[in-house]
């Protein structure tokens, strides 16, 4: 199988530098129709890849590892999705996202516990309840950093920007302990059970809780896109991505539109880690790191500029990383980061990028 | 003749202090003579340990001073390159039990090579694609630590025991001295190369790439060189590292790792030599030194943690510049007070002027 | 002998050219620094000779000038001391009437006032003393005499070895850059030779172009996307001239500048320049920063100046290319680095008195004045010993005097660094005031090229500007 991705990547190269000195030399849109041509063979070679993988490991196989790791997937959606969020509205990458995330799922586990003992709901509706007040923890968490800190560091670079939510995470990172003990909080799933689908004349396995969180992720996400291109907040976010200090000039409130993205940012966080939170049956304080990583790399991949460009990129990243993981455990990570720096380095402003000139 | 000889000394002595090596070296011979002190039980180890922590720090810092501060380049890989170091130093020096100099040798080389290829990428790439991507990069490092184990002893962490220098056995207090020494030397290297035309050029290409391509600066050129040099000065602290705790675990060379060097060279003041020492040692040196002595902070650990992002949050916010700015405000401040204080005792003690 | 290996003889005849340059112009600054060196040093034995002197003069009562000084000197530092001791006591006695009886502070005070006096005499005394002749006059002159014969010899023979090192080693100096200046012009020459001889069994390297042109575009085109900035644009830039590109806004004049500068790869399309006597290059096939290397650089429409630069390190920067100490002697600080810091700071300091910037050298760029930064740019062009220089709106954001004054300087400079102006201006006024030939261009094509008569009164230039049918 490795015989086969190298020959295919091998062929790609060879057939780039051949149509490029054959047929592109002479066409007075060399560089457009480069990257055209960069664009279709990039695309023949992740789906190229993906067969050859996908042959190898039956497509049976494949499906079921998807349907488990699809929760991983869903937690990287929400929480890229908040990362750009933020990164459209205030400039900078948010390192806080993630320990904003935990706060949220901290509270929330607090929360389970304080129910179980003191009310008699239904252990599903406690934890619905527990997720719903991590997340608006989060988002109150969110809005406060906004209006205190980053609506202050107007003149601050973007550098600078990236040390004061550095600064954050040390913060958060050294209240949680003080707030909710230093003991990691258990934390269960939505669900345990299990549905199966019949595929051919076997079974797909797929877990209940990934199943709600497929539906959470689907229903959020597509009120938030709803909400990008409908409400007037959506129109804000758009217009102060492109340029705010114009956007503020035309109007739009600047302040509460990025102060509302801190919160949504928040609050998606908080519902990624208590949705991740199961899978390791506990919540500690860095147990959203490689979530936060991951996401930076899914928005680097599917380039800042769109809401979409990161989710693809996610979901990129999460079947690179089911594959890795099937054929090889140990060096499943370093395959999957290596790929996507070669991807980021073929595309440097991301899949969906646009170059913009710069003018002298 | 001798009023003649000690005209001369003194001139001569006044063109010394005015070197620009001279605040440099005179800060390592303090270095040192704390060292000595701490030696003959005047200081307490603890003390001279988390200093001699911090230095190490600084040199990480001063590289990535050279790359952030006038390169203009961001980067969030330094970790991995440092356990890239440490490592070095325990496979060669330690497993292979190679001469020392040939590990330094080959740590070089492989330092050169790795800052080539991201400041290849660095071509490609650029601001905060850039730091992402050699935070992808330092996370590929770290993972390559956890499996390859026949290197990097896996997650367990690699040993390293003492080891030859000149045919002589190095023991605690001499890896101090060498650890000293290093840093002043890295210090007056960075200085030169900050004063040179390199660092005019690196300097140029952070301010404006048109103006610098235009000048004849080529952009390959200099950011490799920039990568090259903060990745040498990572894999040289690398190994001081793993000389001095003599011990290397994949987890320490995280994310927060790089992060954290970043701080102290943005808390510290990005372009100044002084500032990033300073920066060094409130992100890593205050805690062990100072805070750890205090009854609330050992009550509370965590609280450190808060006090640092404050710290960090309230210097970008209000000081910019970094503690060296507020540093040198507070002199000016001081030296203002002093001349309007002077101006009131002789109108006090000899009346106004007609 | 093929054109590969011309080429290699010629870039080495220039380098060998700039080294000789920089022996030229180092070897006055490294004099003159000796000699402020040997300066120093009599003046210290002068003042040797003063220190031990002084003594015999005072007892021989000779009227030494220096004495004099410093014995008024200190009668009024004498006499400073004591009034600032008087004030001091007024201002005391002020207070003290505020809390007691009249007339016992007069007392005292008159008494403290007294006491101060004496004090002031008797040290005035002790002074007058110290500078006074003694008793034997007569014995203490012959001394005085023989103490200063001998140390004038020994003052003359100091001087004379001092002065024999500094003529020895400037001699060496000298005769070792002359050496090397000698060395240097015989290869150069041999190198001329070589080269004399190559080109005649070469073809020909100039594209048919004549000495005159310095700069030919021919048909240069440049598309962005569905955009054609500039669309088959061809004229020559002679040598020495100044030449003034002129358009609408979005006629595509900086894109002509950027396609030269390589900032911009163009469409199609050739950019000749002439880069030796010899040679005709293509500038298609450089990159950006190499540029400069063939003498040609710019300015930027928007001052794109190292703000966290000093002026003077600003234009240093420009001499980048000319630096020949590589990166490690640069970690190390040779003595060759510091040499040609000395050099190139020299020239930068001339550069910028020409221009009168010399009040600005250690300012930094940020909150200067538009007009200053503007000169700065200019100053940094010149450091790059050009041959092409590339104004892109010089007179932008300036008021009418600077604008005046800015094209006394565009002409000073062509005459002085014997160069070749090529700009794009938007004011007219300076365009048709400081202009040999000027281009008018609108929607990257081509309207007329001529004298800046001939421009103003052509028909299709007045068109484009202002919309006449």
């Amino acid at each position: 199988m490795t015989l086969n991705l190298l020959i295919l990547l091998g062929s790609l190269i060879l057939i780039y530098f051949l149509v490029d000195l054959i047929f592109l030399r002479k066409s007075e849109h060399r560089i457009k129709q480069r990257a055209r041509l960069s664009n279709i063979l990039l695309i023949i070679g992740v789906l190229g890849g993906l067969f050859i993988t996908i042959n190898e490991m039956t497509l049976h196989l494949f499906l079921q590892i998807l349907f488990l790791n699809s929760v991983e997937l869903c937690v990287l959606i929400l929480a890229t999705t908040g990362i750009v969020l933020i990164f459209k509205t205030s400039i900078t990458t948010n390192f806080a996202q993630g320990s904003l995330a935990t706060v949220g799922a901290y509270f929330a586990a607090k929360m389970i516990i304080r129910w179980t003992e003191s009310t008699e709901l239904e252990m599903v509706q406690i934890i619905a309840l527990a997720i719903l007040a991590g997340v608006v923890l989060s988002f109150i968490i969110g809005l406060f950093i906004d209006t205190v800190i980053i609506r202050n560091a107007k003149r601050v670079t973007s550098v600078g920007k990236q040390m004061i939510t550095m600064g954050l995470v040390l913060m958060l990172i050294g209240g949680i302990p003080l707030i909710f003990g230093t003991l990691p909080l258990p934390f269960n799933a939505l669900s345990y059970e299990v549905t199966t689908i019949p595929f051919g004349d076997k079974f797909l396995v797929m877990p209940n809780h990934n199943l709600i969180s497929i539906i959470i992720t689907v229903v959020v996400l597509t009120i938030l896109f709803v909400a990008l291109r409908v409400t007037k907040w959506g129109l804000g976010v758009r217009a102060t991505a492109s340029n705010e200090i114009v956007a503020s000039m035309m109007g739009v409130n600047t302040k509460v539109i990025t102060a509302l993205s801190w919160a949504i940012a928040g609050g998606l966080g908080a519902l990624a880690a208590c949705l991740y939170a199961p899978s390791s049956a506990q919540v500690t304080v860095s147990f959203m790191t490689p979530v936060q990583v991951n996401s930076f790399l899914a928005s680097v991949l599917g380039g800042f500029f769109t809401f979409g460009g990161p989710i693809v990129g996610a979901a990129l990243i999460n079947i690179f990383t089911s594959i890795a993981s099937f054929f090889n455990s140990v060096w499943a990570n370093v395959i999957v980061y290596t790929l996507i720096l070669l991807l980021v380095l073929v595309k440097p402003l991301g899949l969906f990028g646009k170059k913009t000139a710069k003018k002298v | 003749m001798n009023t003649l000889l000690l005209r001369k000394s003194k001139d001569k002595l006044k063109a010394f202090t005015k070197h620009p090596y001279f605040g440099y070296i005179v800060f390592g011979l303090i270095l040192l003579a704390a060292q000595l002190l701490t030696m003959s039980g005047m200081i307490q180890k603890s003390t001279m340990d988390s200093i001699i922590l911090t230095l190490i720090y600084a040199v990480i810092a001063l590289g990535f001073s050279l790359l952030l501060g006038y390169g203009g380049l961001a980067s969030l890989g330094t970790a991995g390159f440092v356990g890239l170091g440490t490592y070095f130093t325990g496979y060669f020096a330690g497993t292979l039990d190679l001469p020392f100099g040939l590990t330094i040798l080959i740590s070089l080389i492989g330092a050169v090579l790795i800052g080539t290829i991201v400041g290849f990428i660095s071509l490609r790439i650029e601001g905060m694609y850039l730091a992402i991507i050699t935070l992808g990069l330092s996370e590929i490092l770290v993972e390559v630590f956890k499996s390859f184990e026949a290197f990097t002893n896996g997650v367990d962490g690699l040993s390293f025991r003492t080891f030859d220098l000149f045919g002589r056995l190095m023991s605690d207090e001499a890896v101090y001295i060498i650890i000293i020494i290093v840093f002043v030397i890295v210090m007056l290297a960075t200085i030169n190369i900050i004063k040179s035309p390199t660092g005019r050029a690196l300097l140029a290409m952070k301010n404006s790439t048109s103006a610098a391509q235009s000048m004849g600066i080529s952009l390959l050129k200099y950011r490799l060189l920039a990568f090259i040099i903060s990745t040498v000065y990572a894999v040289l602290a690398g190994m001081l590292y793993m000389i001095n705790s003599k011990f290397s675990i994949p987890t320490t060379w995280n994310l927060a790792l790089s992060l954290n060097i970043l701080a102290a060279v943005i808390v510290g003041g990005s372009q100044s030599i002084l500032g990033i020492t300073l920066g060094a040692f409130m992100i890593f040196g205050l805690s062990p030194a100072i805070l750890s002595n205090i009854q609330f902070f050992i009550d509370h650990p965590a609280a450190i943690s808060i006090f640092n992002g404050l710290l960090i949050i309230l210097v970008v916010m209000f000081y910019p510049g970094g503690l060296i700015r507020l540093l040198q405000t507070f002199v000016a401040f001081v030296k203002k007070k002093y001349v309007e204080f002077k101006q009131k005792w002789k109108e006090y003690r000899y009346g106004k002027d007609e | 002998m093929n054109k590969f290996m011309l080429e290699r003889l010629v870039s080495k005849k220039e380098k060998l050219i700039q080294k000789y340059t920089f022996y030229k112009t180092f070897l006055p600054i490294s004099i003159n620094e000796k000699e402020e060196k040997l300066n120093k040093k009599i003046e210290y034995l002068q003042k040797n000779k003063e220190l031990t002197l002084k003594q015999y003069a005072i007892n021989a009562g000779i009227k030494v000038d220096y004495l004099e000084a410093e014995k008024a000197n200190k009668l009024q530092k004498l006499e400073e001391k004591y009034s600032l001791k008087n004030k001091a006591l007024k201002q005391s006695k002020l207070r003290a009437l505020k809390k007691q009886d009249e007339t016992e502070v007069n007392k005292i005070f008159d008494e403290k006032i007294k006491t101060l006096l004496a004090s002031k005499e008797a040290e005035k005394e002790k002074l007058n003393n110290y500078y006074a002749p003694s008793d034997h006059i007569d014995e203490s002159l012959t001394v005085y005499k023989e103490k200063e014969t001998e140390i004038n010899t020994i003052l003359e023979a100091k001087e004379k070895v001092l002065k024999d090192n500094y003529n020895q080693s400037v001699k060496k100096q000298t005769e070792r850059v002359k050496n090397k200046v000698k060395d240097l012009e015989q290869k150069i020459e041999n190198l001329t030779k070589q080269i004399d001889k190559a080109k005649s069994s070469i073809e020909d390297l100039t594209y048919g172009i004549n000495d005159e042109v310095l700069l030919r575009l021919k048909d240069l085109t440049m598309r962005f996307g569905g955009l054609l900035a500039v669309d088959k644009l061809s004229f020559d830039v002679k040598k020495g001239e100044i030449f003034g590109l002129i358009g609408p806004n979005g006629a595509g004049k900086t894109t002509v500048f950027n396609c030269l500068t390589k900032f911009y790869n163009p469409t199609a399309g050739e950019m000749y320049y002439r880069k030796n006597e010899l040679e005709v290059t293509k500038l298609n096939d450089y990159q950006v920063h190499n540029i400069v290397k063939l003498g040609i650089v710019r300015t930027f429409q928007n001052v794109e100046l190292i703000w966290e630069l000093s002026i003077l390190d600003n234009l240093l920067v420009a001499a980048h290319t000319n630096y020949q100490t590589g990166f490690f002697g640069q970690l190390i600080h040779t003595r060759g680095l510091a040499r040609e810091e000395k050099v190139y700071r020299n020239k930068a300091l001339k550069i910028l008195k020409d221009l009168n910037l010399l009040q600005y050298q250690y300012a930094y760029p940020l909150g200067l004045p538009y007009g200053i930064l503007k000169r700065v740019e200019l100053a940094r062009t010149l450091m790059t010993n050009p041959r092409l220089i590339i104004l892109d709106e010089p007179a932008a954001g300036l008021n009418d005097a600077e604008t005046e004054e800015l094209s006394k300087t565009i002409r000073k400079i062509r005459d002085e660094y014997n160069t070749t102006i090529f700009l794009v201006e938007h004011d007219m006024g300076l365009v048709m005031d400081v202009c040999d030939t000027v281009c008018a261009i609108s929607f990257g094509k081509k309207l007329a090229i001529g004298t800046p008569k001939e421009i103003q009164a052509n028909k299709l230039v007045r068109e484009a500007y202002l919309g006449e049918e």
